[in-house]
């Protein structure tokens, strides 16, 4: 473990044990609502950019890890053609989770975690444009009680926020705002789908509601995309790239599947991930994977994050959702504060399942040169 | 030759799902129109679990009726229905805390409109006719403390033992660049692909080497041959499950393209008893007439497939190539 000091005291360049990991290149293909490159040639690209950002070749990669789901590519096994973009012949080490590429990263951090190699590859890719999210969303909820309701995501993430409007612990407007914040942010972000809608507030609240008490700028745009992040383990990251952004804590936490049992204006969960993951003391940057404007708040109320932390400056999911990339797209983008903007801690977040159901939470710091 | 650069896919999954004692329990319930709750702890768990959802551990099947109305805690109003929708007429999706529960059902509310709906209401459920134990025999919630119930008593709850989910999704595909040229090909009765120019090998609708990981643009295209060797194959004898057409015992066989290793698998073939078929032996593609070549096979998902454009392969008579060449293959 690293012997940073605790946050608001003098930081001291940390002394990085071999056990550690850190994130030393990303790479993403901006959100579009309709791509026309099958999955593996977008794997393909983002492999070969964060690669080449870091001038390795795929034969250097010990472990790699996709995020995909065949729900949403619309075919069986379709993970088995993604792995082509790692070029899976002679026989290479890999894996894949039916999850956001954010749990590949998971995965492949405990790969790491074993010693015995030093380089691992996360991916995340998926295309919602080729169905109806509404239709698929309740094939992933309880097959029971809520499959045959077909609740749909949007309805879901409407009792949600209303719950959380009526509770008092958030209203309409600060709903807006965070709308307009993001798409503001978006709009200096080629990565974004949704960089040049309304930014305006009242001109937002006086939108009619898709699902009350949501509106249009409440909600995410559908989104095809793809990510990847290589993971370096040890003294080998500081030799990839001046200054890594180190993994100090990653933790994943669940809670009941049925969103009807729980608390939905709290999220648990999280806050247990980031205990876990180290706390949020410090934090300069949080990436969250909100993409319903309620669920920021919840996020944020959650966490405990101060009023001072930047949330989202990448337009987050609520501008760019390619389902199974979002997560590790916020991750990604917490890396790069520390990567290329000279940030100290940030934290990258990542949900899943119905109305925050499960969360991950990364915490990445970089040292002090 | 043009083609369409988008294929429309449905799939369908007829599931039946086995319920187990606690939901079985419930569903049971609902056909003598009774809404059933489980104790965990100080708590009424409604719909039941099978397990406390803050420890993990198993409950006591311990049941509670409770109901039939209720208080509604959130909702959302879904102006357009869509066919995944329980309702054809605009309705609110809902959140209800029946009478004597502690957690809330989600649900939907036949209120007629959006203003005549808030949180606090009270509610209760308008029954199914025919009730068959699944959570639509409760059709909905509608305004009000009393339950819609057809004529008549309910009989006796059924023992409900499993539960019919058909699901069924459309997919619009568009084609990738690679594809659609593939395509276009195939209808103009060419079999076409890249060859690699690091490990020289050719790869049909994909756009990519599988084994170098490299993208292959249209300047490595080039013209394969309509003729290959059986590398492989299985018989397969039809059990019946939705889908399956076939009732005979029927072939698929892998074939490997004339001078390259590219195989295209699951290939039909053609006027030979499946009995005959052999590892070695030679084969020519029989290509669909040219009205009938049809795209909607085509998709991103995959390695290509020559499906609606090569009915399968016919023997061309020659001499079998050893079938010891094939021996070290998958497909
Ligand atoms: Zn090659």
């Amino acid at each position: 473990m690293t012997t940073r000091q605790k946050a608001g005291e003098t930081r001291e360049t940390a002394v990085r044990q071999d056990s550690d990991i850190a994130i030393v290149a990303t790479a993403q293909l901006p959100a579009v609502r309709r791509q026309e490159l099958t999955e593996t040639e977008m794997l393909l690209m983002v492999v070969d950019e964060a690669l080449g950002k870091v001038d390795l070749k795929r034969s250097d990669i010990g472990f790699s890890c996709q995020g995909s789901c065949d729900y949403i590519s619309g075919g069986t096994f379709s993970f088995v053609p993604n792995l082509d973009a790692m070029g899976a012949w002679p026989p290479i080490h890999e894996s894949h989770v039916e999850m956001d590429g954010a749990w590949a990263m998971y995965e492949a951090w405990v790969r790491l975690r074993h010693g015995d190699i030093d380089i691992a590859v996360a991916m995340g890719s998926g295309k919602s444009s080729t169905g109806d999210p509404a239709a698929i969303y309740p094939l992933e909820l309880d097959p029971y009680y809520l499959a045959p309701l077909g609740l749909d995501p949007v309805s879901l993430a409407a009792l949600q926020a209303r719950q959380l409007i009526e509770s008092g612990k958030s209203t309409e407007r600060e709903l807006a705002e965070i709308a307009a914040r993001s798409r503001r942010d978006a709009a200096g972000n080629p990565n974004q789908q949704v960089r040049t809608a309304e930014q305006d507030v009242d001109k937002l609240l006086a939108e009619g509601y898709l699902r009350n008490p949501l509106r249009r700028s409440d909600l995410p745009p559908i989104s095809d995309g793809a990510c990847a992040v290589v993971l370096v383990r040890g003294p080998r990251a500081a030799e990839l790239t001046e200054r890594p952004a180190w993994i100090t804590g990653i933790d994943h936490r669940s809670e009941v599947h049925n969103p009807a049992l729980r608390d939905l204006t709290d999220s648990a969960s999280t806050r247990l991930a980031a205990t876990r993951a180290g706390g949020v003391a410090g934090v300069e940057v949080a990436e969250l994977m909100a993409p319903f404007t309620a669920q920021e708040v919840i996020l944020r109320q959650s966490l405990g994050l101060a009023d001072d932390v930047l949330i989202n400056p990448s337009g987050g999911a609520l501008t760019g959702n390619p389902l199974m990339a979002t997560g590790l797209v916020r991750i990604a983008d917490a890396a790069e504060a520390i990567l290329a903007d000279g940030r100290s801690r940030t934290l990258g977040h990542a949900t899943s399942g119905p109305a925050l159901q499960q969360n991950l939470v990364c915490v990445l710091e970089g040292d002090n040169r | 030759m043009t083609v369409s650069t988008q294929t429309v896919s449905t799939i369908q999954f007829p599931y039946k799902r086995t319920l187990g004692p606690v939901m079985g329990r419930f569903f049971s319930e609902l056909t003598a129109r009774r809404i059933v709750g489980i104790r965990s702890g100080e708590r009424v768990i409604v719909p039941p679990m099978e397990y406390d959802p803050e420890t993990g551990n198993e409950l006591a099947r311990d049941f509670v009726e409770v109901g039939p109305a209720g208080t509604v805690r959130s909702w959302t109003w879904v102006a357009e229905p869509i066919a995944s929708h329980p309702l054809d007429r605009p309705f609110a999706f809902v959140l209800i805390r029946l009478d004597g529960a502690d957690t809330d059902l989600v649900h939907v509310l036949d209120a007629g409109a959006e203003d005549a709906v808030h949180t606090g209401m009270r509610v209760a459920p308008r029954w199914r006719d025919e009730p068959v134990g699944r959570i639509d025999d409760i059709v909905c919630f509608v305004p009000g403390e009393r339950a819609e119930t057809p004529e008549g008593e309910p009989g006796e709850a059924q023992e409900v033992t499993t539960m019919e989910y058909f699901s069924t999704i459309t997919y619009t595909d568009v084609l990738s660049p690679t594809l659609v040229r593939y395509a276009s090909n195939l209808r103009a009765g060419k079999l076409t692909g890249q060859r690699c120019p690091q490990c020289n090998r050719v790869f049909l609708g994909r756009g990519y080497c599988s084994v170098d990981a490299i993208r292959l643009g249209p300047e490595l295209d080039e013209d394969l041959p309509d003729r290959g060797v059986v590398s492989n194959y299985t018989i397969v004898t039809p059990t019946p499950y939705p889908g399956q057409k076939e009732t005979e015992p029927f072939a698929r066989a892998s074939v490997v393209l004339e001078g390259d290793e590219m195989v295209i698998a699951q290939q039909q073939i053609l006027d030979l008893p499946v009995s005959e078929i052999r590892v070695g032996m030679r084969v020519r593609a029989e290509w669909m007439p040219e009205a009938e070549r049809d795209a909607a096979e085509i998709t991103s998902k995959g390695w290509g497939t020559v499906a609606g454009f090569i009915r399968g392969w016919r023997p061309t008579g020659e001499p079998d190539e050893p079938a010891e060449q094939y021996m070290n293959r998958v497909f």
